[in-house]
């Protein structure tokens, strides 16, 4: 490409690529991101990794400890609850229903968030405040308990605890992401390219989009983290996932009575949430340190 | 023969809130009224907060203007498609690190304009970024490159040559020697009036330095509070002065350089 290429190494790297080379400088940013990987692999494939089904029940061995403690089998490594059903696989259906719930609401709930808050932002007038404004009643209750009160309407159920917390969580993405786009919006690059005679969608595709990487990252970390935390609690609370389902949230809250007993059964789960975010987080900063870098 | 560019009674306000619940008018310029020919260099000068380049925005169609009429070539600007104002009329700005999208190619930059603004395919428009790079004095090696790896210098070129490639009849130029340091922005000028002569199109120039502006213009126009208080030919605005505020700005940019 390059007319007086001596060196090979003239390589021009696009800010994606470079970006992307000084995150896998990060080590402990690419362990996170292995970790999630492992996550998602479980989350999807869960029924078919898993050592037992999760409802099998089994009279012999009820409450087993977890095996490197004294009475603890190998055949169950995390031991086993009330009725005798394997922790470790029910902590991976959990992992299937809290997780893989999670990335449904970021996935659906950034589409359309950054649609209408994109809308709002590269329209003017009427239309722009009806879309800006349109969640906002929404705002003014913390999530959890629109997300509540949504469930009161909905009734009680694992897909209507997903509606009801991607509809709470919506308002504020709507609003990170078009605080976010109309900051850009105010950059000399996009200035010009508007007077280059760019439509709106071409302008947001190639001018917005690739420059609001860092602040999108923090505003879909956020929102993940939020979902995780929803979906547990509503399921904790029993408004979310119903009693044979096995989400990390009804877990712990199916075992609390047995909490001197085997307290194991109460740890695992919440344990498994605690890491979940914490991963997540160290992968979501490591990526938006990377970009900050990148863009230096 | 209608001229180039004439504009009339121009006029440009913004509303800014007053008290609790009221608005008040803040006039950024105007009524401004003049025209420009063909090969011609107006330059607007004068204080900071004058209105010049309020007065360079709205013609660029950045801003909108309250009153008045800006006419290209006797066609007036609200008749106008904005994909022909787009090709009548080209903006540089004043700082191209930032008005030059950091995570676009040079090429891409200046692919833009064309691919939006004529029907050429892609070989065709190919070659005019080659023909124009060469008018600025870029290697065609920077088309794959990102802005933030190009010198500042570089970077003014790019941004020349994206306001050159769609060959406008007017260039606006926005006080863009005031960050270059004293040899670049004669390289800027030269480059500038070279392209001028090759092309024959007019610009209107935004600048502070009275000196630089004599060298390079054949108009001078001095705005002071939004309003023009002097206007006509270079050597004569420079020479004999008639208001207070030319001599003030006369008097702060002696070239010392010349010393």
């Amino acid at each position: 490409m390059l007319i007086n290429n001596g060196f090979n190494e003239d390589k021009i790297q696009s800010p994606l690529r470079y970006i992307w080379s000084i995150f896998k400088s990060k080590s402990i940013a690419v362990l996170a991101m292995w970790a999630i990987v492992i996550l998602i692999f479980i989350s999807l494939f869960a029924s078919w990794i898993v050592p037992h089904p999760p409802l099998l029940q089994d009279p012999e061995q009820m409450l087993l400890p977890p095996y490197w403690v004294e009475g603890g089998t190998i055949d169950h490594v995390l031991g086993t609850d009330e009725l005798g059903r394997d922790t470790l696989s029910r902590l991976f259906h959990g992992v299937q229903y809290t997780l893989g719930g999670a990335l449904i609401i970021t996935f659906f709930v950034s589409l359309i968030g950054m649609t209408i808050g994109a809308g709002a932002a590269l329209t003017k007038g009427v239309k722009a405040s009806i879309l800006h404004h349109l969640l906002d009643a929404l705002l003014a209750i913390p999530s959890l308990l629109s997300a509540l009160i949504l469930i009161t309407f909905f009734g009680p159920s694992y897909i209507n605890c997903l509606i009801a917390i991607a509809l709470s969580l919506l308002p504020q993405f709507i609003r990170a992401s078009f605080l976010a786009i109309e900051q850009e919006l105010n950059k000399q690059y996009i200035i010009a390219l508007q007077l280059d005679g760019a439509a709106k969608t071409r302008l947001f595709r190639y001018g917005i989009l690739p420059n609001i990487l860092e602040p999108t990252i923090t505003i879909l970390n956020r929102l993940f983290t939020m979902a995780i935390i929803e979906i547990a609690t509503l399921g904790f609370l029993g408004f979310g996932a119903q009693l044979p389902q096995t989400e990390l949230g009804a877990l712990i809250a199916n075992s609390m009575e047995l909490i001197y007993l085997s307290p194991w059964l109460v740890a695992f789960p919440g344990l498994a949430i605690f890491i979940i975010i914490i991963i997540v987080n160290v992968f979501a900063e490591g990526l938006r340190h990377a970009v900050i870098e990148g863009e230096e | 023969m209608s001229s180039l560019l004439k504009v009339t009674d121009l006029c440009k306000s913004f509303k800014q809130p007053y008290g609790l619940f009221s608005s008040r008018e803040k006039v950024a310029f105007g009524p401004v009224s003049f025209t420009l020919e063909k090969g011609e260099t107006l330059a607007v000068v004068g204080e900071s907060g004058s209105g010049k380049s309020a007065l360079v925005r709205t013609i660029a169609g950045v801003l909108k203007a309250s009153s008045g009429d800006i006419y290209i070539n006797g066609e007036s600007i609200c008749t106008l498609s904005s994909h022909k104002r787009c090709v009548a009329v080209r903006m540089i700005f004043q700082d191209p690190s930032s008005s030059l999208n950091p995570k676009m190619t040079v090429g891409k930059i200046l692919n833009a304009p064309i691919e939006l603004n004529t029907n050429l395919d892609a070989k065709q428009r190919y070659q005019r970024i080659l023909d124009t790079l060469k008018l600025v004095g870029l290697l065609p090696d920077y088309l794959a490159f990102y802005p933030e790896m190009l010198s500042g210098m570089q970077k003014h070129q790019v941004a020349i040559a994206r306001a050159m490639i769609l060959n406008p009849d007017i260039i606006l130029v926005d006080e863009i020697l005031t960050t270059l340091d004293i040899s670049l922005r004669f390289k800027i000028v030269n480059l500038l009036l070279k392209i001028q002569q090759a092309k024959g199109l007019s610009y209107i120039f935004v600048a502070h330095n009275m000196h630089l502006v004599k060298h390079m213009s054949d108009q001078i126009m001095v705005l002071h509070q939004g309003k023009i208080v002097e206007k006509g030919p270079a050597e004569e605005v420079c020479e004999r002065p008639q208001h207070e505020q030319t001599k003030y700005l006369l008097l702060t940019h002696q070239p010392d350089y010349r010393k």
